[in-house]
């Protein structure tokens, strides 16, 4: 074989593998999705099937004007938990790394780390399990302590039933962000640091004029993670509320799960949904973008 | 840094807040360990944050054998296992072509790879569906394997290119060519060996992915005998929800073999952690 002929073989052979799975069961799908959301296909033969039908976007103004609200309930739900990520868990994930990283304290700073990010190793869908035996049960530890307070407490999961469920999102991810943020903190050169202490500047100082700028690509990384994070929030709340009480905890892909399959398969609605997921997922990403460019310029 | 004076009054505010949110990330977890030792009626009868006045082993076996518990963990063995093995070597030799062996076309190809990275589960999961069903592979391992390899490819490709790039200098390549290695034996005798450091990174990364996996496994198969972990218990928190003993047992048996997994490699998941959130 000639070296070129043994360059392209070997190429195939090494990049084919990988590609041929990931066009087959990601980029495929992908495209395929948009497609099925403008069709009126709802079951039988998928390849081949003469019986399916262009239908425009039927779907998306199904999901607009549906009289359940189901869309508008699940977005707003979806846009609280983008806030408490984006507010909640990247100041948070911030102050932590920048106390680690600073080693503010002396003793445990590797232990508070490994602590701190340990309900993220561990499945959604098991916390929100646990969660629902631990706040939003009859028996849970939540009733107990109202019940301290007030014994005749009846259990009801109450007027915002959101609350319980952002309050664990915020539990679960603050740590992940702390680690990322503290990756990139032990990469700020220490001398800068140490030179501009020399000067005289106070730990304040030094957060406010090196550190913090310095990160702001680093904040915006986090920003972009947390909402494509947020927007596809599925497991936890599956397994800490299902969405209800009465819908009020969905969020846009359970309604795209239970249109597609629970009760009659919507399929043509659910792909509408998730194409709308990524639509406003590339939307919030490029905001986040402007908003960290527009910053740094404030800061140079 | 050590000439620094902090006053001792900011160090202990410090130290208070530090182990305040110490103690919130692990105490809900502590807690359902420790209410698994209990039996339904005690759990129902005492105060849910007293410990068992007599420690209660009996939900275990239950759970593990009545329950069936040890098949999905060894469904969740397999499922891993086998993902995190094809992902690393796959993703490999696609980087190190896409590092090395440039062609015009790597750059449409390692282009859509970084896009699968930010893409959500949701919008390929009913087209995933449809299609393991149209191919006659709903309910079996092989269905569940081919999507889980696909998902973890993105991100694989993603740190073996960046890595092969910048760590495996050309003159090697170009003097292992010489001595008349082909790119195939150039890959697996010093390209693979030299990216072990990123096969760890991306095996724990994947690993734990697929171990927590639960939608797709959830759509992919039914009934009970191919599921793993999440999805079993995702399945029968329902039924057990009345009895609190096994449902905490049941949750604490798919946390505890995570939280080993965790306690041995917790710096090198940190580390894999920063590494791959490094693409945005």
């Amino acid at each position: 074989m000639t070296d070129k002929g043994e360059k392209l073989f070997s190429y195939i052979v090494l990049a084919m593998p990988a590609v041929l799975i990931y066009f087959a069961v990601v980029a495929f799908p992908t495209v395929f999705s948009v497609l099925l959301s403008f069709t009126d296909y709802n079951g039988g033969k998928i390849f081949g099937n003469p019986d399916i039908q262009f239908v425009g976007l039927k779907s998306y103004i199904w999901m607009f004007t549906e009289p359940t609200g189901n869309f508008y309930t699940s977005l707003k739900n979806n846009m609280l938990i983008v806030g408490v990520s984006v507010f909640g868990q990247i100041p948070l994930g911030f102050i932590l790394a920048y106390v680690l990283s600073r080693k503010l304290i002396t003793r445990g700073n590797k232990v508070f780390q490994t602590m701190i990010y340990l309900p993220n190793i561990i499945s959604p869908i098991i916390i929100g399990v646990l969660f629902r035996a631990f706040i939003i049960s009859p028996h849970s530890v939540y009733m107990e302590i109202v019940r301290l307070f007030n014994p005749n407490a009846e259990f009801a999961i109450g007027t915002r039933p959101m609350v319980p469920v952002l309050f664990v999102i915020l539990w679960m991810f603050t740590g992940f962000y702390m680690i990322i943020f503290l990756a990139h903190m032990q990469r700020i050169d220490p001398c800068i640091i140490e030179a501009a202490r020399i000067d005289g500047a106070k730990e304040s100082k030094i957060l406010r004029h090196i550190i913090l700028p310095s990160m702001t690509g680093e904040i915006v990384t986090c920003a972009i993670l947390a909402i494509s994070g947020s927007l596809r929030t599925f497991d936890l709340i599956y397994g800490m509320t299902s969405g209800g009480p009465a819908g009020q905890t969905k969020v846009l892909s359970l309604f795209m799960y239970e249109s597609a399959f629970q009760g009659a398969a919507n399929y043509p609605l659910a792909n509408a949904i998730s194409t709308v997921m990524v639509l406003i997922s590339i939307a919030l990403i490029l905001i986040t973008r402007q908003v960290g460019k527009s910053f740094n310029r404030g800061e140079a | 840094m050590d000439r620094r004076s902090i006053s001792p009054v900011t160090k202990t505010i410090v130290y208070v807040i530090m182990i305040t949110f110490t103690v919130l990330a692990i105490y809900p977890i502590f807690w359902l360990i420790i209410q698994s030792f209990k039996s339904n009626q005690v759990y129902l009868r005492t105060s849910k944050l007293s410990m068992p006045a007599e420690w209660f082993f009996g939900n275990y076996p239950f759970i593990w054998n009545q329950v069936g518990f040890s098949s999905f963990f060894t469904n969740s063995m397999i499922y891993s296992i086998t993902t995190v093995i094809v992902v690393v070597v796959l993703a490999n030799m696609a980087g190190f072509a896409f590092a090395k062996l440039q062609y015009k076309i790597t750059k449409v190809l390692h282009g859509l790879f970084i896009i699968g990275i930010l893409l959500t589960i949701q919008s390929i999961l009913i087209p995933l569906f449809l299609m393991v069903n149209a191919v006659g592979l709903h309910n079996t391992r092989i269905g569940v394997l081919i999507p889980y390899i696909g998902l973890g490819l993105p991100m694989g490709v993603y740190l073996f290119t960046d890595f092969i790039k910048k760590g495996i200098p050309n003159e090697l390549i170009e003097s292992a060519k010489i001595d008349g290695a082909s790119f195939i034996r150039i890959f697996a005798r010093i390209v693979f060996p030299m990216c072990a450091p990123v096969s760890v990174t991306l095996a724990i990364i994947t690993f734990t992915a697929t171990w927590n996996e639960f939608i797709l496994m959830n759509l992919l198969t039914a009934g009970d005998r191919y599921k793993s972990i999440p999805a079993a218990v995702g399945r029968f928190a329902g039924a057990l929800g009345s009895d609190y003993g096994k449902l905490f047992t049941s949750l604490s048996l798919s946390i505890i073999p995570l939280l080993i997994f965790y306690l041995i490699f917790r710096n090198q998941i940190t580390k894999g952690v920063a590494a791959g959130a490094v693409k945005g």
